[in-house]
Parts: C-alpha cells; structure tokens; sequence
C-alpha cells in the first residue's frame, strides 16, 4: 500500500471522536448467504449500504452507493467475480474488496487480489474472523488467510522464474524482501501477526506493513503489466 | 424431444439435417416428370393405339392423380399406405389397359405400357415410405402385371422388371439407412443435451449444498454444545465434497489429481498439490502456489506419505484437536513443504535428547523418507509456539524447472 492510499483508508476510519459507521456492500449470489452475512455485519453496527446477487448488479450498486467496503463472493453467476473486483477498483474513491469465497478458487482469489483486493477470508471463517476482517480491511489493512499468503508466495516465485523480456536488460518483476519472505512464510504457516513479530522481534504493525507492502507489490506490478499489454496492443494510440 | 416416435415430431426434431425429406421431394417430382413423359411416349405412339379414347381417358386420369398427389407425396407425414396402394392400383390398371387399347401386334412384340416409367415412380415411393421390403413387393406386383399384359415372359420384360426392383430395392436400403443413422444422430443430441442439463443442475446443486454445510458450520460453530458437533461434521463433509467435484472436473492425465497415469510411472511428473489438498478440513490448513508444483510420481507420494506422518505426530502428541497449517513452497532447486502444530511446542535441548535415545519414533520414520529422496527434514520448536517440520525435497533434474514453467 502506498501512502497515498493509506491517507485515502485514514479519513475513512474516521478517527474523530464518533466514528461513521462502515459503509459495507455485500455481493454473493446465494441469497442465504448474502443475507446472514448482512445480517451479521448489521447486527455488529456495520451499515450494509447494498447488497447484489450477480455482477452487474454489484458493479451498477457499487457506483451508485460507494460503500467503503465490498464483501465479495468470486463466483457469480453472470461474470467472474475478479471482473467485479476490477470494475469496482476503477471508481473514484475505490472501495476496499474483502474476497469472501469458498476455498479451492486459488487462480480467482490470486487473480482478485492483483486486481485490487486487500482481503481475502474463506467463507468457512467464523463471525468474528469475518467483522474483525471487514474491520481491517475497511481501515485499509490487509487481510491475509495462510492459503491467501502460500498463493502470494507461489506468485512472487512464478514471477521471478519467469524469462526476461526480450529487449529487456533485467526482469523487471517483483521481488520480495528477505524479511518479506519471511513475514509470509510465517503467515502461511498459520502464525498469528502477534507470534510473527515476537518471533521476528517486530512490532506486529511492522508485520502488517510488511504484509501490505507484498500485495501492493503485486497490484504495482498487475497495472504496469497492463499498461505494458494496452501500449503493446496499440491501446493507447485510440485517444 | 418428447420421443413419442411419432414421425412428424421427430422430423420436427432433426429437421434441419433430415435426409428422409429431400427423397420425399424427390418421388413427387419423378412422379410428374415420368407422368409427363407417358403422355408425350404415348403421343408419338397413338397411331397404333386402337382404342385412343380410352388411352386418353386413361392418361388423363393418370394426370389427374399424379397432380393432385403432388402435395400428399411430399412428404412423409401426409402420405400413407392407402395413398401408395391407390398409385400402385392405378399404375397396374394401366398397365393392364395397355393390353386392351393398344394393337395387339405391337402388345406381343413387347411395346412399352402406358404408364411406363412412370410405373417405378410408384415403387419408389413404397421405397421411401417403407424401405426395400415394400418396394420389393410394389415392384413385384409391376412386374407381374407386366407379365400379365404381355402374356409371356421376355427377356426385355425380365430386364425392365429386374432394374425396377433392384431400383427400388436399392433406395430402400438407403432410405432404411438414413432414417436409421438420423434417429442415431437424434438420440445422440438428446443425450448431449440431457448430459450438459444434468452438469449444469450438478454444478448448481453442489455448489448450493456447498453453500449450506458451509452456513451450517460456522452457524453451528457459533452455537456450540451438541450444534458445534454438527457444524465440524457439516465442514469435513463441505471440504470431502469439494475435493471430490476438484477431482471430477480437474484435467485428466499426469497432473490429473486421481494420478492413476503417474501411478504406472514413478518418474511421470504429478502436481504435489493435488496429493495434499485431501489433507485440508477443519483443523489443517494447506497453503500452496497458485500453479502445479510438480515432482516424480514417486517422490511426490513419499512426500505426501512424510506430511501424513507428520500430521499424525501432531495428533498423538497434541490432540486430536491441534491445528494444524501446512506450508508448500515451489523453489527453483527445491519444494518444501512445512507442517506447524499450535501444540505446546517442546524444549529444543529435550528434543535433542529424546531423539539421541530414539524415542521420537514419527519424526525418525520421516527422516528416513526424507533422507530415502535425498532430502532433509528439520524439526523446529519453541515452548508455547508449536512445533514444525520442515521437509525439503531437492529437485532431481535440472530440466525439470524448464518442464515447470512450460505449465505455468
């Protein structure tokens, strides 16, 4: 995360004496699912702004209330939910998207995540996991499951197995610091943050922050790419 | 697709590609072409006729008939036997008349009847409608009445009889044939469609009963008591039914999960995240790369066998109810698979001790797996953090990172 876009979460956060409540959109196809979600965050002082059943509803809902935080199921019925995710990112302000999936979607939760995603929680996850994670993500930390930080781990190692472009002197692909590599081994290895900065002799912020900064990596790195396509293709010589 | 058998509703249904349609267009059109070649045969030929009235009247008749049939010969649904029979009557009827209208010399030397060709329009449509067998038995009964006017049996005659039955023998077969291939074809659309119908029902169902034991658990979780024990079962059935829809739709092959292909060779390279996503349920957590890690079949499996012990070490040292998170990394020269326990953890000088006397039995058992493929195993703890194994495999060919990237 940038500090631009940490400004962005702190006024958000409100950190006035009476906190506005979390404006939060719930998205998932399955009705029952989307409204015991609602439900929960409702019960718990959240104010669920909308909720949507497909992802033209989510992304049309999404644009019209701005809600801080988007709940997000990946599968949709009409379009993936990485689209939603990414339609959503391209509004002004962005919302923060919590991915809330079933496991085993790892290509989709990755893919989510390098579109923008701060969070990822299996929907297995109790109530509390999930409010305490609406709460992080809506005060723009990251939120990381294991399976969420061995998927990160396999990508930065992807990338960096990748050859370098031609034309090109040096991969200009992401790299992870050793102590970055080390927070997320220890992430995926079920550590709580509070554990990982004991053992590491970090303040558990520092371990957050270090967290963040590998998935800004990868989102840095997904929109470069994406320039680098859209000025391959001969995109931007439309305008 | 109500399958009724009934023939309009199956043309309805293959339509589109019906073969049995264009032959039907085909006997109406022969019908008036052949028709209008007796009129012009028997023109040219009136001079030896002693009766022409009759001749005409009968030709007119014919002409009639054939023109009003046109509609009814055109296809399948309006025609039926009572129709064929009046065709095959008239044309026998003509045939016949032949003998009374034309002169009698030119009868015995075998001149042409008065419907002549027209007569194997008749048969053919008894070809289209029923196959060979009715056509046998329309040209058949041409033939006789061939014979019967002509009295005796010449070798022209013989010769016209045998190509009309062979004719329309021949395009009965085919007819047979293609209305035989065409329903084949039906069946085989309706099955495809039933089969993507019930895909589709199946991926909905799953994905809904998924959602419920899901919703279950973490309701029954909240809950507690004897709803707590429904919600563990309802999330170990969520997460057997999920692995099991991975392997029924995942790739089939050598990174198919099933691994039956690696099975029968040991050097076949197997995705290792297949092997372990089982592993996964409410107390352990794997976490992996988003692409295949691959290894041989063979080390693939002692590897799962070494997580597997080392899950069971937990449970017997920790609890039934020890969480568990398993950790695979796809290094360029290695995979490493980590196995954490949120146990008490154990004093690393007792664990030197306990395993100089041989008393940590598991951890030997997967350091000797380990050792077997040429890798290590590395036991870590800390009091009040748990216990870990570290398993480190090393990749055994170097072309096998090329082979890696390929799949990425």
């Amino acid at each position: 995360m940038t500090k631009e876009e940490t400004g962005m979460k702190d006024e958000k956060a409100g950190a006035g004496a009476v906190p506005a409540p979390i404006r939060v959109m719930v998205v998932d196809d399955h009705p029952m699912w989307r409204e015991a979600v609602a439900r929960d965050l409702a019960d718990a002082g959240f104010d669920v702004v909308a909720t949507a059943g497909d992802a033209r509803e989510a992304v049309q809902r999404g644009r019209a209330v701005q809600p801080g935080v988007v709940v997000l199921d990946l599968n949709l019925p009409d379009q993936p939910g990485v689209e939603v995710c990414r339609q959503l990112m391209a509004a002004e302000p962005a919302p923060r998207v919590l991915v809330l999936s079933a496991s085993g979607e790892h290509g989709d939760v990755l893919e989510a995540v390098k579109s923008g995603a701060t969070g990822y929680l299996v929907k297995s996850a109790s109530r509390e996991e999930l409010l305490d994670a609406v709460r992080r993500t809506a005060h723009g930390d990251a939120v990381f499951t294991p399976g969420l930080a061995g998927l990160v781990l396999g990508e930065f190692r992807r990338l960096a197995a990748e050859p370098v472009p031609a034309g090109q002197a040096e991969s200009n692909a992401p790299r992870l610091t050793e102590r970055e590599t080390e927070v997320l081994r220890l992430v995926a290895k079920g550590l709580p943050y509070k554990a990982i900065a004991d053992r590491l002799v970090l303040s558990p912020r520092t371990v957050q922050n270090h967290v963040q900064n590998t998935l800004g990596k990868l989102q840095l790195h997904n929109r470069v790419e994406l320039v680098r396509y859209a000025i391959e293709a001969g995109l931007d010589e439309e305008g | 697709m109500s399958g009724t058998g009934s023939s309009t509703s199956r043309q309805r249904t293959v339509g589109s590609f019906s073969v049995e349609q264009p032959l039907w267009i085909a006997v109406s059109a022969f019908r008036v072409l052949t028709m209008l070649y007796a009129i012009g045969r028997y023109a040219e030929h009136e001079w030896h006729y002693t009766n022409q009235l009759g001749a005409w009247i009968y030709l007119g008749v014919l002409a009639a008939w054939t023109l009003g049939t046109v509609k009814v010969f055109w296809s399948k649904a309006n025609c039926s036997r009572r129709w064929l029979a009046g065709d095959l009557a008239l044309i026998v009827a003509g045939i016949l008349l032949t003998r009374a209208f034309d002169g009698h010399a030119w009868v015995v030397g075998g001149d042409v009847t008065l419907p002549t060709i027209r007569a194997a329009g008749s048969v053919l449509g008894f070809a289209v409608y029923g196959g060979w067998l009715p056509a046998a038995f329309a040209g058949l009964v041409v033939g006789v009445a061939n014979i019967v006017e002509a009295t005796k049996l010449t070798s022209s005659n013989l010769h016209n009889i045998v190509l009309l039955l062979l004719a329309g023998v021949a395009i009965g077969f085919v007819v047979e044939l293609a209305r035989k291939s065409e329903e084949t074809l039906a069946r085989a659309l309706e099955i495809q469609a039933a089969t993507r119908e019930r895909e589709r029902l199946a991926r909905d169902i799953h994905d809904g009963v998924l959602q419920v034991l899901t919703l279950v658990k973490r309701r029954g979780t909240e809950l507690g008591g004897e709803a707590g024990e429904i919600a563990a079962l309802a999330g170990e059935q969520e997460v057997a039914l999920r692995a099991l829809i991975a392997e029924g739709l995942g790739p089939v092959g050598p990174l198919g999960p099933s691994g039956s292909a690696a099975a029968q060779d040991p050097d076949a390279p197997q995705d290792l995240r297949a092997l372990l996503a089982p592993l996964s349920g409410t107390r352990v957590s794997v976490a992996q790369p988003g692409t295949p890690v691959l290894l041989p079949a063979r080390t693939a499996g002692e590897l799962k066998a070494a997580v597997g012990a080392a899950l069971d070490n937990v449970r017997q040292h920790v609890g039934e109810r020890a969480q568990a998170w398993i950790l695979v990394e796809d290094e360029p020269d290695a995979v490493i698979v980590s196995v954490r326990d949120d146990g008490p953890g154990v004093d690393p000088a007792r664990l030197g001790q306990a395993e100089r006397e041989g008393r940590l039995g598991v951890s030997q058992s997967i350091r000797g797996r380990l050792r077997d493929l040429g890798g290590t195993a590395e036991i870590f703890s800390a009091a009040g953090q748990g216990t870990e194994v570290e398993l480190r495999v090393p990749r055994p060919v170097p072309g096998q990172r090329g082979r890696n990237q390929e799949t990425l």
